[in-house]
């Protein structure tokens, strides 16, 4: 058996290289992760904007200069009108022997807290090298946005892996060699395992080198792994049922796209809903998977959480599964 | 190697059946033809004798294995050509029969010798999709051939293939039975089913009308006649005559001692006229 899924495995693997559409869909998360590290901060990076006058105060400013994206303006009022634009840029002026931190009031409290902190620093003479310091994590060891980003990038594989399956299967009822395998010693159920094993081995792979490329590999791979199979399992019976029902390979793809929907509608959804809201969004297996990302990708959740939102997920898909797979035998059996 | 017996099948499960009551027998090294018209059954047949279709009522065995619990060990002794070619497009012809010979457990043929031997030799490299209908017909066929197997199905297997190539292909059918191969071949051509069957079945609307020789058939169908064609007076003249009455063979002597012959013709009579006589349809 296992030779024959390594056969079957091959093949497809084989085949996808010849083929645009599979390398585009296995090379897409590589760039994606790429664009994610292009877009968004790493958490050594500062996170917050400071403008000052310049040459109001020298050595202030190279202080600032030190811990934070400085801009400098050439008086106080463009300083304030700066401040007032879209973005979280905060002001520090002199006023006095001390200084006035200028705010919109929507920056994040973080970000204003630091400027604060800066500043004591500097009043009370803190240098760098003189101290021994530490750093203590506190709970979050990767940037929000990165986090949501990484979050998504993991959904996208499994569906991804989905649409795998669904490509291969187009392919074999093209050229409608499902009926030639079933001659062989070959048994349905090594040829469905087979077939998944691509879009498995897909998931699991992307979602490592993923999780690397991101900067993120410091995490528990071990609690993702239940996650990431999961969400595949269900992206495989997805993959199946789409590839049996389309004919041809845009047809596939266009189906497989929808899924997107419920994906980037439990994400959104997750993030911006309250949480009285969330009950609507129990039904998604993308929101406990998302979920279950963030707990992990935040190192902030234990193994018994985890379980229940992958557990929730399991049984989710068990519900998807009992109502697919006798569509799914009878549609290969009818190829 | 083939037991039927009471075959009913039924695609809408209900009683309007597309094979009724089918029952056969093919013995080890026989060539077996099953004939008839498009939509007669024969493929359908063929679908529940390969597992590709399951199997409803009555009694199968195929190859000693019961079509009814059916194990896939069962698929290392028996070989299976389409009608409508499926191989690989985006593989290349030896990369299509590499493929399938490792989903077998039993002793397999060389790709390139096949390749060769259905007359694709050079184009082992190139990609399927390049190929055209009658080359991808081939190497189907070829690749059903990749595990030796001890019992063959052919669906119309020289359908869309030139003389040449056709005529090739029936000397491997025939190379292939000689070996010890019994062949189930599934075709609406009476010629090569002619050639190269032991026994023929005629199935229309999902019955079997009848089973036996070619030859016993044409006995039994054909006319005993001969027609002449010769030169009297200058002028063509043609004649059919019986080759069993008296008065039909003194005249036929008198023709031969008299004229000028131009053709002469036993009337034997065809497979695809007996299937009518019998069946009273016709075969497209």
């Amino acid at each position: 058996m296992f030779k024959r899924l390594w056969t079957i495995f091959a093949r497809d693997i084989k085949v996808g290289t010849r083929d645009f559409i599979t390398l585009f869909v296995l090379i897409f998360p590589l760039v994606f992760a790429f664009g994610i590290n292009l877009i968004t901060p790493g958490i050594n990076d500062t996170t917050v904007n400071v403008a000052m006058v310049a040459g109001e105060d020298p050595d202030r400013e190279a202080y600032f200069d030190r811990f934070a994206h400085l801009t400098l303006l050439p008086d106080r009022q463009a300083v304030a009108d700066r401040v007032l634009q879209r973005d979280s840029l905060i002001g520090v002026v002199r006023d006095g022997s001390g200084m006035l931190v200028l705010a919109q009031g929507n920056e994040p409290d973080e970000a204003v807290e630091l400027v604060k902190l800066i500043a004591v620093l500097y009043d009370s003479g803190a240098q760098t090298g003189s101290e021994q310091t530490e750093l203590v994590s506190l709970g979050r060891t990767i940037p929000p946005l990165k986090q949501i980003m990484v979050n998504a990038l993991l959904l996208f594989v499994s569906v991804l892996a989905g649409m795998l399956i669904a490509l291969n299967i187009i392919e074999e009822k093209t050229d409608k060699t499902i009926s030639a395998i079933h001659v062989t010693p070959v048994s349905r159920l090594t040829f469905i395992l087979g077939k998944s094993l691509t879009g498995a081995v897909f998931a699991v792979l992307m979602s490592v080198i993923g999780l690397f490329v991101t900067g993120c590999g410091q995490i528990n791979l071990l609690q993702m792994l239940p996650v990431i199979l999961a969400m595949t399992l269900l992206s495989i019976m997805i993959g199946f049922i789409q590839g049996i029902n389309g004919d041809d390979v845009m047809e596939a793809a266009g189906s497989v796209k929808l899924m997107f929907l419920p994906l980037a509608g439990s994400i959104i959804g997750y993030e911006l809903l309250a949480e009285k809201w969330h009950p609507f969004l129990y039904w998604s297996p993308f929101y406990w998977a998302y979920r279950a990302n963030e707990m992990i990708l935040s190192q902030n959740g234990s193994w018994a959480q985890l379980l229940l939102f992958v557990g929730i997920n399991a049984l989710l898909g068990a519900g998807v599964f009992a109502v697919l797979a006798p569509r799914i035998q009878k549609g290969l059996q009818a190829q | 190697m083939i037991h039927v017996s009471g075959l009913y099948h039924s695609y809408s499960q209900d009683d309007r059946y597309a094979v009724k009551d089918v029952s056969f027998d093919v013995p080890k090294g026989e060539v077996f033809g099953f004939l008839g018209p498009s939509g007669a059954g024969k493929s359908t047949t063929q679908g529940i004798l390969t597992g590709l279709l399951k199997l409803q009522q009555g009694d199968v065995t195929v190859a000693g294995y019961p079509v009814k619990s059916m194990k896939n060990e069962m698929f290392n002794r028996i070989g299976v050509s389409f009608e409508q070619s499926n191989v690989y497009s985006k593989l290349t012809a030896r990369e299509n029969l590499a493929f399938y010979r490792q989903l077998f457990d039993v002793p397999t043929r060389d790709p390139l010798e096949l390749i060769r031997q259905v007359g694709l030799g050079g184009k082992e490299n190139l990609k399927v999709g390049t190929f055209s209908k009658g080359m991808k017909h081939r190497l189907t066929f070829a690749r059903s051939m990749i595990n030796n197997p001890e019992l063959w199905f052919l669906d119309e297997p020289t359908t869309g293939l030139d003389p040449a190539i056709a005529a090739n292909i029936k000397d491997i059918i025939k190379a292939q039975n000689e070996k010890g191969t019994t062949v189930f071949l599934t075709t609406h051509n009476m010629f090569i089913a002619d050639e190269l069957c032991h026994r023929v079945a005629f199935i229309v609307d999902g019955e079997i009308k009848l089973i036996d020789s070619p030859k016993n058939l044409k006995l039994q169908y054909g006319e005993k006649v001969v027609t002449v064609e010769y030169l009297a007076d200058g002028r063509p003249q043609t004649e059919t005559l019986s080759t069993v009455q008296a008065e039909d063979k003194a005249r036929l002597q008198a023709i031969l001692g008299t004229y000028e012959i131009m053709t002469m013709h036993t009337k034997e009579a065809t497979l695809e006229e007996i299937f009518i006589t019998v069946t009273g349809r016709g075969l497209t």
